[in-house]
């Protein structure tokens, strides 16, 4: 699911992601999610066996919040209003919640495959 | 399979004349190679930084390793947490996943086993010779490093536990043992081996709740690490080597005192009869002192199974359920570290019974009348003696005696003095052994049809 991405490389070198930091906090900003309660990870596309496992091994308050911030953005979305200044998501709640969970399944399929592919080789 | 025309005759010849040159070279595991061991069939125990560690130099090419804990369902603050931890063996750890584990056993051969018994969760591995050092370094990592993830209590852990609660449903002989034990013993050696179908699971049985229960049972002062099949000196270095992580704590797991109740259960069920008989019985011969050798003469006098063919046997159950047709009687003495429970089975038609269980009860009296034949006393301490060496031989039930005796603070099994002690048995001690047996309470459980299945009192025991 996840996208290629360059955030690794600029987190790296200081100086970049000093530049790049305040574009990428003003690009997400400008995105809109938050205006409706939202956080980044609730934009992840379910529709992968993937993501749907991650969905039933997030801890049980996570899932219930999610499925509130994604109803409660429903409604303002059906009734073209945005949340009160208060409600809207900050900077620092939009940290990824789902997305370390998709990463390591990512992972242990990824070793599973690497595992089928393994070749022995045996000392002589 | 290539198929004979798929490949060339040149081909097959060259393949043929390179074996023939060449012989293959010898797996990993060439059976000259090793053979170092004795024939002793007593284990060797040590202290390794405060690890308790015994092997059994047995010659040949494989080994069994097991990390026996004292985490049995006698020991589990809370129901569940053992057969949890059991889910848990050999699953993700801090260095490698469950995948990686199996996988990589698959391909040295290795097998890995968990169980647990009423007094010891077992972690057990069995490999070639000359992979100690990686097996042992499992079995460290496993005890010292699992990680106990949610998801994986849900996804892997917790649907076996449902399943296994659903087989003890259904197991009349089975819920009968249970029923017994909880009896004679209420907690500690009472709680059932697996948690019954009604045992409020998510109440108690969390990750979190076997995490906490591992860090108390994974401690050196509580796991014993014995071996079959390797030197003790590789072994101790081994342990040494890789079970550094395991902590040493203060606070043991620990259990009362087992103390017999006795009592009677009756159970409605729809699925079967069985019916069980217990009497407070002997504790293990690696517990010391408490030891009855007469308590396991008096088992095989009663019997129940005939162990050669083609006859019911000498024992005096065969005898009294072979009048009953569709009843099948067997004794059973579960020995323990402190306690141990006699008991005495009959499954079949609820009828059938009824009849064996009061002839069975008719005999047991006459042992205690003293009114048996030199000869079956003979035969039975000869049967006695031969079921203690053999289980103390064979390598499963060595490894859980031995390791179960060195966790409680006792000896390991040593095989020559329990042959010894089964043989000094006289007639005189089992007719006293049987004589006090009906003396003191008597533990009476039936599953099944109660309509039919008898009473205590009916039997003529007391509860």
């Amino acid at each position: 699911m996840s996208a290629p991405s360059l955030a690794n490389a600029i987190l790296k070198r200081p100086w970049l992601s000093k530049i790049v930091k305040p574009i990428a906090s003003w690009y997400a900003d400008a995105a809109g999610y938050r205006k409706l309660g939202l956080r980044a990870d609730d934009l992840i596309p379910e529709e992968s066996e993937t993501v749907l496992l991650a969905l039933k091994r997030l801890p049980q308050q996570e899932a219930y919040d999610r499925v509130f911030r994604l109803r409660r953005a429903f409604q303002c979305s059906l009734s073209h209003t945005l949340l009160p200044k208060e409600q809207q998501t900050k900077p620092d709640e939009d940290y990824p919640y789902l997305s370390p969970i998709i990463q390591e399944i990512e992972a242990q399929a990824k070793e599973h495959d690497d595992w089928d592919a393994a070749v022995v080789q045996r000392k002589a | 399979m290539i198929s004979r025309s798929a490949v060339g005759r040149n081909a097959q010849l060259a393949l043929r004349r390179q074996c023939c040159v060449k012989p293959a070279p010898l797996n990993r595991c060439g059976l000259a190679a090793v053979s170092t061991g004795s024939t002793s069939f007593s284990y060797e125990s040590a202290d390794v930084g405060g690890i308790k560690v015994a092997s059994r130099d047995v010659a040949g090419p494989t080994t069994s390793l097991a990390v026996v804990v004292k985490a049995g369902t006698r020991y589990q603050p809370l129901p569940g947490l053992t057969v949890g931890l059991e889910g848990f063996a050999f699953k993700n750890t801090q260095r490698r996943s469950a995948l990686r584990i199996t996988r990589e056993s698959e391909l040295l051969g290795g097998q890995l086993l968990a169980y647990h018994t009423r007094e010891s969760l077992v972690l057990e591995a069995k490999f070639l010779r000359e992979d100690l050092p990686y097996f042992t370094e499992l079995l460290g990592e496993v005890i010292s490093q699992t990680k106990y993830t949610d998801y994986e209590y849900h996804e892997e852990v917790e649907p076996i536990i449902k399943l296994s609660q659903q087989r003890l449903l259904a197991d009349v002989s089975d819920l009968a043992i249970n029923s017994a034990h909880g009896l004679a013993f209420h907690r500690g050696l009472g709680t059932p081996l697996y948690p019954t179908s009604s045992t409020p699971l998510s109440k108690y049985l969390n990750d979190g709740t076997i995490h906490e229960f591992a860090d108390t049972a994974y401690t050196k002062s509580n796991i014993a690490v014995v071996a079959n099949g390797a030197n003790q000196a590789d072994l101790s270095k081994t342990v040494g080597e890789f079970f550094t992580g395991v902590k040493s704590s203060t606070d043991a797991v620990s259990s009362p005192a087992s103390k017999y109740y006795g009592g009677e259960e009756r159970i409605a069920h729809g699925s079967g009869n069985a019916l069980v008989l217990a009497f407070p019985g002997s504790s293990s011969f690696t517990a010391g002192g408490s030891y009855k050798p007469e308590i396991s003469v008096l088992a095989a006098l009663l019997g129940g199974k005939s162990s050669i063919k083609w006859t019911p046997g000498f024992s005096l159950l065969a005898k009294a359920a072979s009048s009953f047709p569709g009843a099948s009687a067997t004794t059973t003495h579960f020995s323990y570290s402190d306690a141990g429970l006699l008991t005495i089975q009959f499954t079949g038609s609820a009828q059938a019974i009824r009849g064996a269980s009061t002839e069975a009860v008719k005999s047991l009296k006459s042992i205690a009348e003293g009114s048996i034949s030199k000869e079956d006393f003979t035969k039975a301490v000869a049967l006695a003696k031969y079921r203690a060496l053999e289980e103390g031989q064979s390598t499963d039930a060595g490894l859980v005696s031995t390791g179960a005796g060195l966790v409680h603070g006792g000896q390991p099994f040593q095989i020559d003095q329990v042959g010894k002690s089964v043989e000094g048995v006289t007639a005189e001690k089992l007719k006293s052994a049987a004589k006090a047996l009906l003396d003191g309470k008597a533990t009476v459980s039936a599953v099944g049809d109660l309509y039919v299945l008898p009473y205590a009192e009916e039997l003529g025991l007391k509860v």
